[in-house]
């Protein structure tokens, strides 16, 4: 935990930095009032900041909790992940219908079930129900792909 | 009076209204239990259906999801970890903690039955106390509005845990995430990098399917156990009318800060049932049962939250000042009928009025028998094999983040909230932090900015205020009271440590 802390504070402190410096550029627009639109951005930075310092100091000092994390797969993790990000990037263009069921079925194999008609069935009967649900029953307008009107 | 609750009857008791309800309430109790989907997705997303729809019946069938929601997402807090919806987050500490010692059906049942006794001791105080109360609501200012935010992000430090720092960490994140979009005051956009999905803002709805849902679908994927199927039978067990009394102070409590919650507008239920939590923990006659599986621990939460679906009506109804993601929905749904809030609702269009009202106990009846009768399925869902489950779960998140716009733009939310949510997660952040964060940041900055502006810049209008200054004293106790203890318990350890070496020495 305490190179996670080190990087984490590390990592926060940049961010508070960056929002920081971002804060500078805000315009007044109309504000009338005192404090102007970038004060409370200002405190939160400034207060990130020195919270940021406290876990990089606690953890060069080795005062950080000494626990070892707890394993985790971050292979699969990744690999999900993936598949996720893919679906968000590809779904706009191959539409809804035709790009949900191989990442439902991608997943559910990433998962570990194997046996094809446990993963092919509950896919495209998981997106159909989507589909009807929202798409059909609650008008949520999907992007529609090469499917056209469908 | 009364004969304005007879025509609240005719409507409420119409086929047309009470099948809507129906409808709303088995769509509240599947879409709360569905994580990601929390009670105010669920009625956004049923928000078109009522288009057409008389504003009476449109407005009980929200409520009905609303009502629903609260118990659904007690299901899946129970069930997987998961609140699914921000005003079941308490229940997953010992709802879940009942579920993984079996007594699953036995967590359900004290739910429901709280949460009926909840809702329908709710709609009496709507009733009784709306006008009175509202005149108080009336005396509220920005100053109160700014102490009622610090109060909610006060509570931080009393959830967090041991890491204090991190807690704070998770809860300015949340702020931060809360500062990006259209600043509250001026108009002037901050953080938006000229980005313009950016501008409207970090959708709560979004943050918190990323922040609680996505996060544990990772962390199950990433750090889950086994993947063998929950043996065993479980039966729902509604809790004996003994029990139900000896639960008795728990379920009070939760529906004392249920009122409170519901009168001020702030998190929407979500605070309430950590303030319910905190509080019966602290009356219980065995708090430390509390982490372990308590009932009590169930029962508070979930009393409060179903008590804030009736008693949010009554800023909603009276000041048209929406206290929640879901009472802003229901305002939405207000104004597309062409219905005003104000005093002027209660007198010109009654049967709106005491339609819902009557409506709403209707609702909470129908969520003890839908409820009674959803338990074995939504167990059997539990049961189904994680990998289909999770990736199902996924779908319905994309889906339901998708919907929320009608674009990607909250699934890329979605998808980053979630990663954040797990490293917070699994390095020992506070999620709930990030989302009170979230929820309170706009509350806080604009009424300290309001507050300023009318005071003229003189920051003791916050102490001169009565309410504002009592609200600011209880954030401060708040907040202090658990690290003071902390720190008192570490010097005690320290204190034996330092007995016992020169012994050892």
């Amino acid at each position: 935990m305490r190179r996670a802390d080190l990087v984490a504070g590390v990592l926060l402190l940049a961010l508070a930095g960056v929002y920081l410096q971002q804060s500078l550029g805000i315009e007044r627009g109309f504000a009338s009032d005192r404090l102007g639109p970038a004060f409370f951005p200002q405190l939160l930075g400034a207060t990130l900041a020195v919270l940021a310092g406290a876990l990089v100091v606690r953890a060069v000092l080795k005062r950080s909790d000494p626990t070892p994390l707890p394993p985790a797969r971050v292979g699969l993790l990744w690999a999900v992940v993936g598949l996720l990000v893919g679906y968000a990037v590809v779904m706009p263009y191959v539409g809804f219908l035709l790009a949900t069921p191989p990442l439902l079925a991608a997943v559910t194999v990433a998962l570990g079930l194997r046996q094809p008609l446990l993963v092919v069935a509950p896919a495209l009967g998981i997106t159909l129900v989507l589909y009807a649900v929202f798409g059909r029953l609650l008008g949520v307008l999907f992007p529609r792909g090469p499917l056209g009107g469908w | 009076m009364l004969e304005r609750f007879a025509l609240g009857a005719q409507v409420a008791f119409h086929p047309t209204a009470l099948l809507m309800t129906l409808v709303g309430v088995a769509w509240g109790i599947v879409g709360g239990a569905l994580p990601g989907i929390s009670g105010s997705i669920a009625m956004a997303l049923l928000l078109p259906l009522t288009f057409g729809m008389d504003p009476a019946v449109a407005l009980m069938m929200l409520a009905g999801v609303y009502v629903g929601a609260m118990y659904g997402g007690s299901i899946t807090a129970i069930l997987i970890s998961t609140p699914g919806t921000p005003g079941a987050a308490a229940t997953v500490v010992d709802g879940y903690e009942l579920h993984r010692r079996g007594q699953s059906g036995k967590a359900l049942g004290v739910s429901l039955v709280t949460g009926t006794i909840g809702g329908v001791v709710g709609v009496f105080i709507l009733v009784g106390m709306a006008v009175p109360l509202s005149k108080i609501a009336l005396a509220f200012g920005p100053p109160e509005y700014f102490a009622l935010g610090v109060f909610g992000l006060a509570l931080i430090s009393s959830f967090v845990g041991r890491d204090l720092v991190k807690g704070l960490v998770s809860a300015l994140l949340g702020l931060i995430l809360a500062t990006i979009g259209i600043d509250p005051f001026a108009g002037t956009p901050r953080f938006a990098f000229g980005n313009v999905d950016l501008l409207s803002g970090v959708a709560a709805p979004a943050g918190m399917i990323g922040l609680f849902a996505v996060s544990e679908i990772l962390h199950q994927i990433a750090e889950g156990g086994d993947w063998e199927r929950i043996r065993g039978r479980y039966s729902t067990q509604l809790p004996s009318l003994r029990e139900i009394w000896s639960l008795r102070v728990a379920t009070l409590i939760g529906i004392v800060f249920g009122t409170i919650e519901g009168l001020l507008p702030g998190g929407g239920g979500a605070i309430a049932s950590f303030i319910a939590y905190n509080e019966a923990k602290r009356w219980s006659k065995r708090p430390e049962e509390f982490g372990r599986g308590s009932l009590e621990g169930v029962a508070a939460p979930e009393t409060a939250n179903n008590v804030v679906t009736a008693t949010a009506l009554i800023p909603l109804l009276t000041f048209g000042i929406p206290g929640s993601n879901s009472a802003a929905i229901l305002l939405t749904a207000m104004m597309l009928h062409g219905v005003q809030p104000g005093p002027a609702l209660f007198d010109r269009t009654p049967h709106i009025v005491y339609g819902l009202f009557v409506g709403l106990l209707v609702a909470n009846v129908m969520m003890l028998v839908l409820g009674y009768l959803a338990l074995r399925p939504s167990i059997a869902i539990v049961n189904v094999r994680r990998p289909l489950l999770l990736s199902g779960i996924l779908g319905l998140v994309l889906v339901g983040a998708y919907s929320i716009n009608n674009r990607m733009f909250e699934v890329w939310i979605v998808l980053v909230t979630g990663l954040v949510g797990y490293a917070m997660r699994r390095y020992g952040y506070n999620v709930l932090a990030m989302v009170l964060g979230l929820v309170l940041g706009f509350m806080v900055e604009a009424n300290l900015r309001r507050s300023l502006l009318i005071s003229l810049g003189d920051p003791w209008v916050f102490f001169t205020r009565p309410i504002s200054a009592v609200l600011l004293a209880l954030a401060l106790a708040t907040f202090v009271s658990p690290i003071l203890r902390r720190v008192r318990e570490e010097r005690r350890a320290a204190h034996a440590e330092g007995v016992a070496r020169p012994a050892a020495g």
